[in-house]
Formats: C-alpha cells, sequence, structure tokens
C-alpha cells in the first residue's frame, strides 16, 4: 500500500508568522498533533507540535522529570504562555522536518513514525508542496 | 487542480416525510429516512469533483463541532481541505422532502457564524497559495455573515491575475460583482429570487436579455436554469438549449443538482470534452443527482445513461 492510500487530505497549517495563540487554537479545532509550516509558495519549511509548545511553556526540570506534580501551579503556564501567545511559530518550530511522499510506501511511512517517535507526517509532492498528512491512526486502521 | 471556495459550508440534514400535515397543534412528524451530510454549493463540487478522480482543494471557513463534521466527511471522501477555523458554529440546514413533491423541497437555512477580518486575511493569505496549483477556480454559495459583497469579486480579480479560469455559482450582488473580472462561467443561483441583478429570468426571453447583459459586461458563458429540467448557456458565440426528457415523478431529491451539474462541466472540461459535451455530461449528472436520495449521484455508469436524455439545441444570440 502507497501513501496516497491512506493519505488524510488536511491541509491545515500554519504560517512562519502565524502567533503560538493561533497554532494552538488551530491544533484544537484540526484534532492534530502537530501541524505543518508552509512558505508563501505552500512549501512545508518546519513543523510545530503539542509538545514543541508544552516545552516552551514548562521549566526544563519537569520536562527532564516527565511529571507535572513538579509544577508549582498551572499558573505560572498561564502567564508563559501569555508572554509566548504574541510570538511567530518560527521561533518554536522544528526546521528538521521529516516528511513522506504520496508514492512512499506504508512500510516506510510506519517505519519513519517509529523510529522518530512521531505520530504524523506531512506528505508532500515532488515540490515540497504540502498535500497532506498520515497518521498513526490511519496506519493502524488499515491493517 | 480545482480550487472550490465555500465561505459558508453547512452540514446538510436531509428528512423524507410520507406526508407534511397542516394542523395548529403541537405535533410529533417521523420521518421515513434521514441523511447526514457536509454541504454548501463549493463542498458539493469538490466531493463530485473527488469522486470522478478529479484532484480538488475545498476551502472556506469552518467553527465548532459542526465544522469537525464538516471536515470529516469531506476529508473520507478524499477531498483536500484548507479552511480557516473561525469561532462560533457552522449552519445546519434541513430539508424536508415529501413523499409525491420530491419536486418542492422544504428548506430551513441557518445563517452562519459571522468571518472576523482577521479570518478574511488569513483566508486570503491561503488562497494565494492555493491559486498557483489550480486551474479552475469556484466560488461557490450564499456569503457568510461579515464578508464583504466584494469578496468573490476580489477573489475572482487574484484568480484572474494568475491565469486561473473563475467560474461562480452563486447570487445576488456578490455575484454581480464578479463580472467586471470576466469570469469563465457564471451560474446564478435564482433560488431566492429569479433574477439577475434587475432582469427577471423566469421565461426564456427574459434570460436571453439577462445573458446577453452578463456577456457584455465581461462574462464569457453565462448558464442559467430555465425550469427545474431544462437550462440555457449564452456566450457570445450563441445560446445553447439543454433539455432533459425525464418525468419529474422520477426525481427523489432535487438538493444538490445545480452543484453536480457545474461539477460534471468541470469533470467534462478536465476531461478534454468539449464544452457542450461538459455542460451534457453535467446536465446528465445533475438529472442522476435528482433521480438518487444522496445529494450527489457519484456513480459514474448512472450518469453516462443519462446523456442520452439530454437534447440540445443551437441558436444564434439574438
Amino acid at each position: 500500500m502507497k501513501v496516497r492510500d491512506f493519505i488524510r487530505r488536511d491541509l491545515s497549517a500554519v504560517e512562519r508568522g502565524t502567533p503560538v495563540i493561533q497554532a494552538i487554537k488551530l491544533l484544537g479545532n484540526s484534532g492534530l498533533s502537530s501541524l505543518p509550516v508552509v512558505d508563501e509558495e505552500g512549501k512545508v519549511v518546519g513543523i510545530i507540535s503539542e509538545r514543541d509548545l508544552i516545552r516552551v511553556l514548562v521549566p526544563e526540570y519537569v520536562d527532564m522529570l516527565s511529571s507535572a506534580s513538579f509544577l508549582p501551579s498551572m499558573d505560572r503556564l498561564a502567564k508563559k504562555l501569555r508572554e509566548i501567545e504574541n510570538h511567530p511559530v518560527e521561533r518554536y518550530m522544528n526546521k528538521g522536518v521529516i516528511v513522506v511522499h504520496p508514492d512512499d510506501t506504508d512500510l516506510y511511512a510506519a517505519d519513519l513514525m517509529i523510529r522518530k517517535g512521531l505520530k504524523q507526517l506531512p506528505v508532500v509532492d515532488e515540490d515540497g508542496h504540502l498535500v497532506g498528512l498520515v497518521c498513526r491512526i490511519d496506519l493502524l486502521s488499515r491493517l | 487542480m480545482i480550487l472550490t471556495v465555500t465561505p459558508n459550508p453547512a452540514l446538510d440534514k436531509f428528512y423524507w416525510l410520507s406526508e407534511l400535515p397542516l394542523v395548529e397543534e403541537g405535533i410529533v412528524i417521523r420521518a421515513e429516512k434521514s441523511l447526514t451530510s457536509a454541504g454548501g454549493k463549493g463542498v458539493n463540487v469538490s466531493m463530485f469533483l473527488a469522486a470522478h478522480g478529479v484532484e480538488t482543494v475545498a476551502m472556506g471557513f469552518l467553527a465548532g463541532h459542526t465544522g469537525q463534521i464538516i471536515l470529516r466527511d469531506l476529508l473520507s471522501r478524499g477531498v483536500s481541505a484548507n479552511f480557516v477555523w473561525i469561532d462560533g458554529e457552522n449552519r445546519t440546514n434541513v430539508a424536508l422532502i415529501v413523499r409525491g413533491r420530491e419536486y418542492h423541497p422544504i428548506h430551513i437555512h441557518e445563517e452562519g457564524p459571522l468571518i472576523p477580518k482577521e479570518a478574511v486575511e488569513i483566508f486570503l493569505r491561503k488562497y494565494e497559495v492555493m491559486l498557483r496549483r489550480a486551474s479552475f477556480v469556484v466560488l461557490a454559495g450564499i456569503l457568510a455573515p461579515g464578508l464583504s459583497p466584494d469578496f468573490y469579486r476580489e477573489l475572482a480579480r487574484r484568480a484572474r491575475e494568475k491565469g486561473v479560469k473563475v467560474v461562480v455559482h452563486a447570487g445576488g450582488e456578490a455575484l454581480l460583482r464578479t463580472f467586471g473580472e470576466r469570469p469563465f462561467l457564471v451560474k446564478p443561483d435564482v433560488r431566492d429570487a429569479p433574477k439577475l441583478g434587475d432582469l427577471s429570468v423566469r421565461t426564456k426571453e427574459e434570460i436571453l436579455v439577462a445573458g446577453k447583459q452578463a456577456i457584455a459586461q465581461g462574462v464569457e458563458l453565462c448558464l442559467v436554469s430555465h425550469h427545474l429540467t431544462g437550462d440555457i448557456l449564452i456566450s457570445k458565440d450563441g445560446v445553447w438549449e439543454f433539455e432533459a426528457r425525464v418525468p419529474l415523478s422520477t426525481f427523489r431529491n432535487l438538493v444538490g443538482a445545480d452543484d453536480a451539474l457545474v461539477g460534471g462541466i468541470l469533470v467534462g472540461l478536465t476531461r478534454g470534452m468539449d464544452l457542450i459535451e461538459s455542460v451534457r455530461y453535467g446536465m446528465a449528472a445533475a438529472v442522476a443527482s435528482a433521480k438518487v436520495d444522496e445529494k450527489l449521484c457519484l456513480d459514474r455508469k448512472k450518469i453516462a445513461q443519462e446523456m442520452d436524455q439530454i437534447e440540445v439545441r443551437h441558436q444564434r444570440l439574438p
């Protein structure tokens, strides 16, 4: 099976200059765990995930200990979010984007997701334009 | 790729009733059957195109729980979706279809969410990106609250500048204002009022007058529904009357037939059919759609069978 057979043709994406708060809203509405960041031509130049944003918000020691029980209060996170909500996502996006193409195999996409610990991958055409994404659940439901 | 813009998408709900009693007391009406689908004119065109293997991207504004249902339905049908999310809730449009009177459905349409200026700005940036890959753009349906009546004109202008052909499948002032941007095809929505601007389009003669005026104002092709089974195409090269020889009693659901018509024309054109054959294919798709409970007939065999029923008559523009 090829990626084109189970691609989710959702072109939800943000631009480099999109404020963090808008990216959070779009993540919530789209139900996606990450959003591709595209340039003026629709080419994928980065990715911003829930995890990237949480990393910015929580103190390093919480991230390191993988437990929110070390947080003094949620107010601190809210305060931090207010500080960065108008920052462009470009500041926090991951530039080393891993993508797949419509003609890649399901096995290749699955291997990438497992090895890199990713829930979803952007799918791009031969010119790098975003044409959709593949999600772990879409792969699983096709098995 | 064919881009469709539906500024005010909806969740369509259809209820088939054995009768619609007119009583003064409160009553419960039990539907014989119901169907739910993503809707809005451009959305419908995209669903038709995707079912025919034509690459299409649907754009517009989504909101709330209804928006999420619309998005899921579109994605499940192979439509690429590139919407801007806003606060509020998308429309739910209800059609009551009474057995024996299927060709006169009763519609209840909600208004739709207010589109804020910032959302329009985001939309326009996305639209510019998508135009780079488009061969046609379809501007379709009623505008959502908050959008300027110049919204379609602006989208048509940007498309024309990039050499993308524009189809306007809408009505009212928003449609009229696109004429100066020389759209390739306009399909006026005359459900609310059988008029194109100030001109009535009830009779064939009136349609020709209104069509000629649209052509004079810059429109390349003007396609107007004459009656349930007839459409008239007007261009500077002449007039074509399309008539489907099918009895009204075979119709089960007329909602979406117009969108199948537009989708069918675009399928024809992208497959290399000439213009008249493309419109015949669109008419066949509209008739096939009217004959099934579902909003759109996506069965290519059924559409092909209807082609034989579509007659075309040509005359010079009077």
